[in-house]
């Protein structure tokens, strides 16, 4: 099996490696988004596992829950989680991190603990919430890194070792070399004649929250020693912008149509490894400092930093055009399409907005019509 | 009808209603002279922009008057029309995008000095620092709002814990972090408007809260035990605009007035709904009477006698001043204001002697109730169409006849 295959074997298969590490008497502790210091959790030797939800799963279930009478969550990503949850899917986990992220995440774990309190027959990982804030104010700063200190301390108590600072350091070098190869990954999808698609990096890119870090970085390393053998790409390149992308549905229609998806605004793509830790000072500050100040989500204010993120990446990625790409009921990303299709439009980058679209792609050929469309109207 | 008969028309809500009208005229004239303006969310900063004598529009006022134009389908094709999603919250922002005073209620809102808004959904934030925007006025974001006060879901009796017992329930770190914000916003509207804000305006503002949420439960608790209604729920919920006043003489005295007028009422036996035989509880999210609820009255003599929004109103706003801190106590009920459980409902509409709580919602959340101890007839939606009345004929039929 190649470098690649693994990769690809371990993002479908995406418990994997947690359920080797348990089977080896590792803890594993699963968390949501991307602002959960995946660095404390190495360092106090548990495995990290970022959940996904699963479109193609019991979907009929996705939506059908409540907390206490108030409407759960619509957000397909999350309920779908939470249905795994409950279906007992990630019953291995030993622990449940559940950051302050979104609304629907949020109220993930009061239901959670809900349930936990009600049904006590119901197994479910012990649940921690790590709050933070939606802004970057230096106030909020100080705030955030209270909370993440707490979190250390938390971990700390689960596993009865001390997070030293040597301990962290290398956690962060391994981040940080699994950065640095994700970037390199990056580069080559971005390069004049794109040699990774974007099927491909989503893959890639994704596996990293699914294995031990280090362990991707080997198979990375490996991957990316053959890249003289890479073959160029063809076709329109393209930006995607939108709603967390936990799954391959969009990317294997956009790339169907002639195009490469050469680069994302996504948690589930390029964003996900987004500036590396300082690795010459304390490394609690260090990592502390590099998830008060990472590139943000559609949650932060403001929305002035989100559109520039947009720009900045779509210009350097050198695309022809951009696909907004927003699930139902996820307005949070739905309320800057808006202001970041205006500044593309006055960089000449032409978009395609794809509103309201269902966590599950059911009707593929509609959706593919109207990409092969804009892949044409860039083309002529 | 009973909302229709001119002898039982209730002489406070109308003064209320009055008041709106004259207020926002004095407002604009104010604003027209170089005085500054707020806008901010409901239960996010009314008390201190009172104190500091700062006129304050909230959000969600200006959104029902919108809604009772009937000009929320017109806004929330301006939204559509430039790519936004169209929902309530946005509707302030679209009467600014569509730049039309003539076509918005009153006449168009004055430009703000500032906009005041919070993470208490995903999108508030988002939503308000484009209004801001859009007026070229200040947007100030405030990290923690009502709902965010409590990580985990909050005890079953938490309204009977919530006046005097709030420190209990509210995260000790986030309320730090809301009063620091509370104060550097202070700084700033001193700094950007020369207004004052002082401990004792503060604790005095929290009392008369306290006050005026007291008149309200005892007219409430005059509706409750009276049957047919002394009141209608129209007028019950027309009372709700004197939040945007509270924490102000004039709200305590409207709150005074209208208890003092539900007690004449009932001691001389005027009522409401003289049909009323089965009493229910309306929950919805906007805090308007059901509008089924001519045909259900006249069809089986069932009232909605009280909303949740009465609820609201007596359980969650008073405060206890804990360590003689008014800042932090006002901090605390707006990050834990109130959070609808099915006991909470329950309480009320067993407290109202209804039978039973009408609502749109699911099968878990009947289940949910219907452990709490109270029946729930669930609508398929707020209209007045064949589905919701069947769906409220069958059990009406079934099981209170």
């Amino acid at each position: 099996m190649s470098a690649f295959e693994e990769l690809q074997k371990h993002y479908l298969e995406r418990d994997l490696a947690a359920q080797q590490w348990k089977k080896s008497g590792g803890k594993v502790a699963g968390y949501l988004c991307n602002n959960v210091p995946e660095e404390f959790l190495l360092a106090a030797g548990l495995f990290p596992l970022r959940l996904s939800g699963d479109p193609q799963g019991d979907t009929e279930k996705i939506g059908n829950y409540s907390e206490q009478g108030n409407v759960f969550s619509r957000e397909g990503f999350v309920a779908s989680i939470l249905h795994m949850i409950l279906q007992g899917k990630y019953d291995y986990l030993d622990y449940l991190i559940i950051p302050h992220a979104r609304d629907s995440v949020h109220r993930l774990y009061t239901t959670l603990s809900y349930r936990q309190e009600t049904e006590p027959d119901l197994k479910l990982p012990e649940l921690y919430y790590l709050d933070n804030l939606h802004t970057k104010f230096y106030s909020a700063g100080i705030y955030n890194c209270e909370r993440w200190l707490e979190l250390k301390k938390q971990l700390e108590k689960w596993t009865g070792q001390k997070i030293t600072d040597e301990k962290l350091s290398q956690a962060i070098a391994v981040t940080n070399e699994n950065k640095s190869l994700l970037t390199k990954v990056a580069d080559l999808r971005v390069a004049d004649r794109p040699r990774i698609s974007g099927f491909d990096a989503l893959q890639i890119i994704g596996s990293s929250m699914f294995m031990h870090k280090k362990e991707h970085n080997k198979l990375l390393r490996e991957y990316l020693s053959g890249e003289g053998d890479f073959p160029e790409r063809d076709g329109i390149r393209l930006f995607v912008e939108g709603s967390p992308l936990d799954n391959l549905q969009l990317y294997e229609i956009i790339e169907s149509c002639g195009a490469t998806v050469v680069a994302e605004d996504n948690c589930w793509g390029n964003r996900s490894f987004d500036g590396p830790i300082d690795e010459t000072g304390d490394p609690v500050e260090a990592v502390i400092d590099r998830y008060n100040n990472k590139a943000p989500c559609a949650r932060m204010y403001p929305i002035g930093e989100r559109i520039e993120y947009c720009l900045q990446n779509a210009r350097a990625a050198k695309v022809q055009g951009a696909i907004f790409h927003v699930n139902r009921f996820d307005e949070m990303q739905a309320w800057e399409v808006p202001d970041e299709m205006k500044v593309l439009k006055e960089n000449g980058i032409p978009s395609l907005y794809l509103k309201d679209q269902p966590y599950r792609i059911d009707d593929t050929e509609a959706l593919r019509a109207r990409i092969s469309e804009f892949v044409k109207g860039i083309s002529r | 009808m009973s909302d229709q008969s001119s002898d039982k028309q209730m002489q406070t809500p109308n003064a209320v209603r009055a008041y709106q009208r004259e207020w926002i005229e004095r407002t604009r004239q104010r604003v027209k002279q170089g005085e500054p303006f707020a806008i901010c969310n409901g239960d996010d900063f009314e008390e201190i922009l009172n104190v500091m004598d700062i006129p304050v529009i909230v959000i969600n006022y200006w959104h029902a008057l919108i809604t009772t134009k009937k000009m929320d389908r017109y806004y929330q094709n301006i939204l559509t029309e430039r790519d936004y999603p169209a929902t309530i919250f946005s509707m302030g922002l679209a009467t600014t995008m569509d730049n039309k005073p003539e076509m918005a209620p009153w006449g168009g809102l004055p430009k703000p000095s500032i906009i005041i808004g919070g993470a208490r959904q995903d999108t508030e934030m988002r939503i308000l620092e484009l209004w801001a925007r859009e007026f070229g006025s200040v947007f100030w974001p405030i990290e923690y709002a009502i709902w965010h006060g409590i990580e985990k879901v909050p005890p079953p009796n938490w309204f009977e814990r919530i006046r005097d017992h709030w420190d209990e329930l509210v995260d000790p770190h986030k309320l730090d972090y809301r009063v620091q914000e509370q104060e550097k916003l202070i700084r700033y509207l001193e700094v950007s408007t020369g207004r004052k804000c002082s401990l004792p305006k503060l604790r005095q503002a929290i009392e008369l809260v306290n006050e005026q949420m007291d008149y309200w439960r005892m007219a409430r608790d005059l509706i409750a035990k009276t049957s047919p209604s002394p009141v209608s729920l129209r007028d019950q919920l027309s009372m709700y605009q004197v939040m945007w006043h509270r924490g102000t003489p004039h709200g305590r005295d409207f709150l005074k007035a209208y208890y003092e007028e539900v007690k004449d009422r009932v001691e001389k036996g005027i009522t409401a709904c003289p049909d009323e035989k089965i009493r229910l509880m309306w929950v919805n999210a906007l805090g308007t009477p059901p509008l089924w609820g001519k045909w259900a009255e006249e069809t089986y003599g069932a009232v909605c006698v009280t909303h949740n929004y009465m609820g609201i109103a007596v359980d969650s706003y008073a405060r206890t001043i804990l360590n003689d801190d008014p800042m932090r106590t006002l901090a605390a009920k707006y990050m834990m204001l109130f959070w609808t459980t099915p006991e909470w409902i329950a309480a009320q509409a067993k407290h109202s002697n209804c039978r039973a709580v009408v609502t749109v919602a699911g099968r878990q959340t009947k289940a949910a109730y219907e452990k709490a101890g109270i029946p729930m007839v669930s609508i398929p939606s707020e209209r007045d169409d064949e589905a919701t009345r069947a769906a409220i004929s069958k059990f009406i039929e079934s099981n209170l006849l």
